[in-house]
C-alpha cells in the first residue's frame, strides 16, 4: 500500500492536464493534423466523458497522452500527467515508466487486448509484480485481490483461466484488473464497453464508478454513446473533426447543448421512450480533408458565411465549460421539436391466420463437434403484411437464428416456418430462389457484403439479373430508382465501396435487398457498425421505405432503443427462448418479463434517467 | 488423437506400397548389377533366387509378412541385411540434418525477429534481400560455390571428410540456408502480424519495456505458426540431404539411396525411403502435439482439457 506521504501527493495531482495538445501524422508528403488545439483536465475522482464521431480524435488523444503513438507521429502542446510530462522527446524508458502506473488504459475488444496464450492470473501477477516492485508470491496475492475487487465470478478458479474461456465482460473485468495493478491516477478507457451486452455493459460502468469512488482516480471515458456518459460521466468533451467542440458538466451539455454538433448527436440517440433519432447529414471530414473555418459548418443548419471562412474561438464560459460555435444555442432542448413515435391500435398478437411470415412453435438445431446444439426452440410469432417486428435480446440469445429461420437460411428443425401460406424452402433448393425475391437480407457489416471490386451500380442490379428481371436498358433505370430511393445520388453506381462511407454502403445494401420489390427485409443488426448520426439517418431510411413501400422488417438488434424507434411490434430473446412478445409501446411502458424489465433498466438512455433532467424539461412520450 | 496415428500409419503404409511397385516395374536388379554380356540362364537363375520371377502380389505379401517380422530384406551383392546397412549410415544424416536444423532456427529465428522490429527500414530489406536470396540458390550450386571459395580458392576447410567439427560447416550452410530464409521470412510476417494485435498495444500502455514485449509476448504467439513450417522442413531437409551428401562425399543415408537406387538394390531403396518417409510422417504427427502443448486454444478446443 502506499504510504500516506505518497497518498496525499497523489490526491492533489490532477490526474490529466492537457493544453493546446496537436497531433499530427505524416501522410506521404503531407502532415496531416488530427487532434488540434485540444485542452482537457480531468480531476481526481471524475469522469470525463470524451464523445464524438469516429474518426474524431478521441482514441488519438488518449493514446497520445499515454505517448503510445507510434513514430510518424508529431505531438504538440503540453499533456501532463499526475508527476509527468509527456512530450515527443520523452524517452522509452521514460514513458514505460509512466504507464501503468500514472495512467492506465482499457481497450474496446477485451478479449483482444490480452495475451491469448497466457493464463490470465499470470498476466496479471506478472504485471503486479512489474509495477510494485514486489516478490513474485506477493504479486500473486495481490493479483487474485485485484480479481476480487473487479468482481470476478471464482476468482481463484479464473486465476488459471486462458483468456479465450472468459467471456467479453469477464476480460473486460481482467483488463481493468491490469491497468488498477500500478494505481494509476488516471484511466483511460476507450470504449470499454461497446462491444458487450447490455446487462454486462451496466455491470462493468458500475464498476468502474465504484472503483473511482474506492481510488479516487480520473478517468477518461471515450464513448459514442450519450446514454453510457449520462450514466457514468461527470464531465463531458465533445469532440469533432479533431476539435473540442462543447464540453461543460454532464447535466449541462444533455439538457441544455449549445454547439449544434452537440444537439445533433443528442437528437441522434433513440430513446427508450420512443424518440425518433433524426442524425446528421453528411459525414465527418478526414483528416487533411478538414475545410477551414468550422469543420462544422457543412452540415450545420445554423452555419453562416463567417462559419466557413473562420475558426469559432474556444470560448470559455464561467468555468462551466466551453463551445466552439459563432452562433450556439440558447442552451434549452425544450425548444428543439422532438418527434414522437405514433402510437399503433393494432392490438399485440401471437399467430395470426392472415399473417405473411409465421414461425409456429420453430426450432433450430445446429451442428457442432459436440453433438447437435438448439439455437432456439418454440419460438411462434408472426409478421403481418406491412408490420415492423424488431427481435431483441444479447449475443447468444438466438435473435439472429430467427432471421436465418425466416430467409430459409437454416431449415426449422421442429415446428414450421411458413411465408404467405407455403413453408419457408431451405436455401440451396430451387424453391428458394424464388422465395429470395419475396425475402430480403439487410446484414450487419455493409462492407464485407458488398463485393470489394465490383461498382455500387452494378451490385445493385445484379439481383435483377440473377432472376432474369428487364432489359439491361430496364435494369438501370431501376438501379437509378432504387439509389434515389435509399437517397444515394446516382453518381454513386460507378463507385466501389471502399470509395464511398459505411452510411453510403448500408444504403447501397438497402438498395440491392429492395431490388426484387421483397416483401420482407430482415436487418440483422444493420445498423451496429455505423456511427449513431449515420444509424439514425438509415433508421429512418427504414422507416420511410416502411412506410412508402408497404414493406414489412424484421429488425434484429441488440438495442432496446432502436427497436423502439422503429418498430410497432417486439419480440424478446433470451437462451434461445421467446420470453416476451407484444406491441412496442405496451411493452416499453409496461414490460411483463423480469428479463424485458432487466434489459430494459440495464439500457443506458439519455432521457431515461430522469432524476438527471430537471422538470421543465419536455420528455416526449411522458 | 487416435484418428491421427491411424492416418499417420495409413500414410506409411501408401508410401511402402508404391515404392515397392514402382521399383520393381522401372528396372529389374539383376540386369542392372551383372554384366550385360551375362548369359540370360545365369540371370533367370538369380531371379528364381532371389524370387524376383514370382508374381508381383506374391512378392508384396512376401516382403509384409517379413517386414511384421523385422525382416527388411537383404542386399543382393554382400547378403547383408538391408536394415543394417541403413543402420550404419543413420549417425551420420543425423549429424548432418540436427546440426542443419540447429543452423535453421538459430539463424532464421533472429533475422526474421530482426527484420520485423525494423520494419520497412534498410535493415528489414536487406535481410529480406539475403533471405530471398538464400532461398533461390539451388543447393547443389551453393555446396560447390562453398567448396570452391572455402577450400580451392581461400584453402580454409577440407572439400571432403566428415570426422571433425569442421567438417560439417560447409554442408550444413548448404542444407540449411534455403531453410532459414523460409523462416526468417515467415517469423518476420507471423510477428509483424502479433505485433499489430490489440494486445501488443495493451503490454505498452501497461509499460511493459518493447524488449520484454518482443521476447515474451510476442515471440512465442509468433513461433505457434511458424511450427507448421518447421514440420515441413523435417522432410526438405532429409530431400536436401541426398543433393548435399553426394556434393560433399558425406557417408549418409542420402549417398546410401543413391548408390542403391543405381545398382538396384531393392531392399536397401526401400528401407531407406520407409525410414524417411516415417521420419517425415511422424515429424508432423510431433508438429501436431506440439501444438497441443503450447497453444492452450488448441488444447482446449480439442477436448483433452477443462472446458
Amino acid at each position: 500500500m502506499k504510504g500516506p506521504a505518497e497518498q496525499r501527493k497523489a490526491d492533489r495531482a490532477t490526474p490529466l492536464e492537457i493544453s493546446g495538445l496537436t497531433v499530427s501524422v505524416n501522410g506521404g508528403t503531407r502532415k496531416f493534423a488530427v487532434v488540434e488545439d485540444v485542452s482537457l483536465c480531468v480531476r481526481p475522482g471524475e469522469i470525463l466523458g470524451l464523445v464524438g464521431e469516429s474518426g474524431s480524435g478521441k482514441t488519438v488523444t488518449c493514446l497520445a497522452a499515454l505517448g503510445l503513438l507510434g513514430s510518424g507521429w508529431r505531438t504538440e502542446g503540453e499533456i501532463r500527467l499526475a508527476r509527468t510530462r509527456i512530450t515527443d522527446r520523452a524517452s522509452a524508458g521514460q514513458l514505460s515508466s509512466v504507464r501503468g502506473r500514472e495512467a492506465a488504459m482499457i481497450f474496446q475488444d477485451a478479449g483482444a487486448s490480452l495475451n491469448p496464450i497466457q493464463r490470465i492470473g499470470k498476466q496479471l501477477s506478472e504485471t503486479v509484480a512489474r509495477l510494485r516492485n514486489v516478490s513474485r508470491g506477493e504479486a500473486q496475492e495481490i493479483a487474485l485481490d485485484l480479481l476480487r475487487r473487479v468482481e470476478m465470478p471464482d476468482p481463484e478458479e479464473r486465476f488459471h483461466s486462458y483468456p479465450f474461456q472468459l467471456s467479453g465482460g469477464q476480460n473486460q473485468r481482467v483488463m481493468i484488473a491490469l491497468a488498477l495493478a500500478g494505481r494509476p491516477a488516471l484511466l483511460f478507457a476507450d470504449e470499454p464497453t461497446t462491444a458487450l451486452d447490455v446487462t454486462v455493459q451496466s455491470q462493468i460502468l458500475g464498476l468502474i464508478k465504484s472503483l473511482r469512488d474506492e481510488t479516487k482516480m480520473g478517468v477518461v471515458f471515450v464513448t459514442h454513446d450519450l446514454g453510457v456518459v449520462k450514466e457514468v460521466c461527470d464531465t463531458v468533451a465533445v469532440m469533432y473533426a479533431g476539435r473540442i467542440v462543447e464540453s461543460g458538466s454532464v447535466d449541462r451539455i444533455m439538457h441544455a447543448p449549445r454547439h449544434p454538433y452537440t444537439l445533433g448527436l443528442i437528437d441522434s440517440m433513440p430513446t427508450l421512450s420512443g424518440h425518433i433519432p433524426e442524425g446528421i447529414e453528411g459525414q465527418v471530414p478526414a483528416p487533411g480533408r478538414r475545410p477551414p473555418g468550422c469543420a462544422f459548418a457543412p452540415r450545420c443548419h445554423r452555419a453562416e458565411k463567417k462559419c466557413r471562412l473562420q475558426l469559432p474561438p474556444g470560448e470559455q464560459g464561467d468555468g462551466s465549460g466551453s463551445v466552439a460555435c459563432f452562433f450556439p444555442l440558447a442552451g434549452d432542448l425544450a425548444q428543439t421539436e422532438r418527434a414522437e413515435q405514433p402510437s399503433h391500435s393494432r392490438p399485440a398478437d401471437v399467430a395470426v391466420p392472415d399473417a405473411l411470415l409465421v414461425l409456429n412453435d420453430a426450432a433450430c438445431d445446429y451442428a457442432t463437434r459436440r453433438g447437435m446444439f438448439r439455437a432456439v426452440s418454440g419460438i411462434t410469432l408472426s409478421l403481418r403484411e406491412g408490420d415492423s417486428l424488431a427481435v431483441i435480446g444479447e449475443s447468444g440469445s438466438g435473435k439472429s437464428t430467427i432471421g436465418k429461420l425466416m430467409l430459409g437460411i437454416e431449415p426449422a428443425s421442429a415446428g414450421t416456418a411458413v411465408f404467405d401460406g407455403r413453408p419457408v424452402p431451405v436455401l440451396g433448393t430451387a424453391d428458394h430462389v424464388a422465395f429470395a425475391r419475396s425475402v430480403q437480407l439487410v446484414p450487419q457489416n455493409p462492407y464485407l457484403s458488398l463485393d470489394p471490386r465490383a461498382t455500387i451500380g452494378s451490385q445493385i442490379e445484379e439481383p435483377l439479373e440473377i432472376h432474369g428481371i428487364g432489359t439491361r436498358h430496364e435494369r438501370r433505370d431501376r438501379q437509378r430508382e432504387l439509389l434515389e430511393a435509399v437517397g444515394l445520388s446516382p453518381d454513386l453506381a460507378t463507385r466501389y465501396p471502399h470509395e464511398i462511407s459505411g452510411g453510403q454502403c448500408q444504403r447501397a445494401v438497402i438498395a440491392r435487398a429492395l431490388a426484387l420489390r421483397p416483401k420482407v427485409l430482415v436487418c440483422d443488426e444493420a445498423t451496429a457498425s455505423l456511427d449513431v448520426s449515420v444509424q439514425a439517418r438509415i433508421i429512418e431510411l427504414l422507416r420511410e421505405l416502411h412506410r412508402t413501400h408497404n414493406l414489412s422488417i424484421v429488425f434484429i438488434t441488440h438495442d432496446l432503443r432502436l427497436a423502439r424507434s422503429l418498430c410497432s411490434h417486439v419480440a424478446v430473446m433470451r437462451s434461445g427462448q421467446l420470453v416476451e412478445l407484444g406491441e412496442s409501446a405496451a411493452m416499453f411502458e409496461a414490460p411483463q418479463h423480469p428479463y424485458t424489465v432487466q434489459l430494459l433498466a440495464s439500457m443506458p438512455d439519455v432521457e431515461a434517467t430522469a432524476p438527471r433532467f430537471p422538470e421543465t424539461m419536455k420528455r416526449p412520450g411522458s | 488423437m487416435i484418428r491421427k496415428l491411424l492416418r499417420t500409419l495409413f500414410t506409411l503404409f501408401l508410401v511402402v506400397t508404391f515404392v515397392f511397385f514402382v521399383l520393381r516395374l522401372t528396372g529389374d536388379p539383376v540386369s542392372a548389377m551383372m554384366p550385360d554380356d551375362t548369359d540370360p540362364a545365369i540371370l533367370d537363375e538369380l531371379r528364381k533366387q532371389w524370387g524376383l520371377d514370382r508374381p508381383l502380389g506374391v512378392q508384396y505379401l512376401e516382403y509384409w509378412v517379413n517386414l511384421f517380422q523385422g525382416d527388411f530384406g537383404n542386399a543382393y551383392r554382400d547378403g547383408r541385411p538391408a536394415l543394417e546397412i541403413v543402420a550404419e549410415r543413420i549417425p551420420a544424416t543425423l549429424k548432418l540434418t540436427l546440426t542443419a536444423f540447429a543452423f535453421i532456427v538459430i539463424a532464421g529465428f533472429p533475422l526474421g525477429i530482426f527484420a520485423a522490429v525494423n520494419r520497412g527500414t534498410a535493415i528489414d530489406r536487406g535481410i529480406m534481400t539475403i533471405s530471398v536470396t538464400g532461398f533461390s540458390l539451388p543447393n547443389f550450386f551453393l555446396g560447390i560455390l562453398l567448396i570452391f571459395l572455402l577450400s580451392v580458392t581461400f584453402r580454409l576447410l577440407p572439400a571432403f571428410g566428415s570426422d571433425r567439427w569442421y567438417n560439417l560447416i560447409m554442408p550444413v550452410i548448404t542444407l540449411g540456408t534455403a531453410g532459414a530464409a523460409v523462416i526468417a521470412r515467415f517469423v518476420r510476417s507471423s510477428m509483424l502480424e502479433v505485433l499489430n494485435a490489440p494486445f501488443i498495444r495493451a503490454c505498452r500502455a501497461r509499460g511493459m519495456t518493447e524488449r520484454a514485449i518482443i521476447w515474451t509476448v510476442a515471440l512465442p504467439n509468433a513461433a505457434i505458426p511458424t511450427i507448421t513450417v518447421m514440420g515441413f522442413m523435417v522432410g526438405t531437409l532429409i530431400g536436401g540431404s541426398i543433393v548435399t551428401e553426394t556434393v560433399f562425399a558425406w557417408p549418409g543415408i542420402g549417398r546410401l539411396l543413391i548408390d542403391a537406387v543405381t545398382a538396384r538394390e531393392l531392399a536397401v531403396v526401400q528401407t531407406v525411403v520407409m525410414m524417411t518417409a516415417a521420419s517425415m510422417v511422424f515429424a508432423n504427427l510431433a508438429v501436431d502435439l506440439l501444438y497441443l502443448v503450447i497453444d492452450p486454444r488448441r488444447r482446449y478446443a480439442s477436448g483433452t482439457g477443462e472446458q
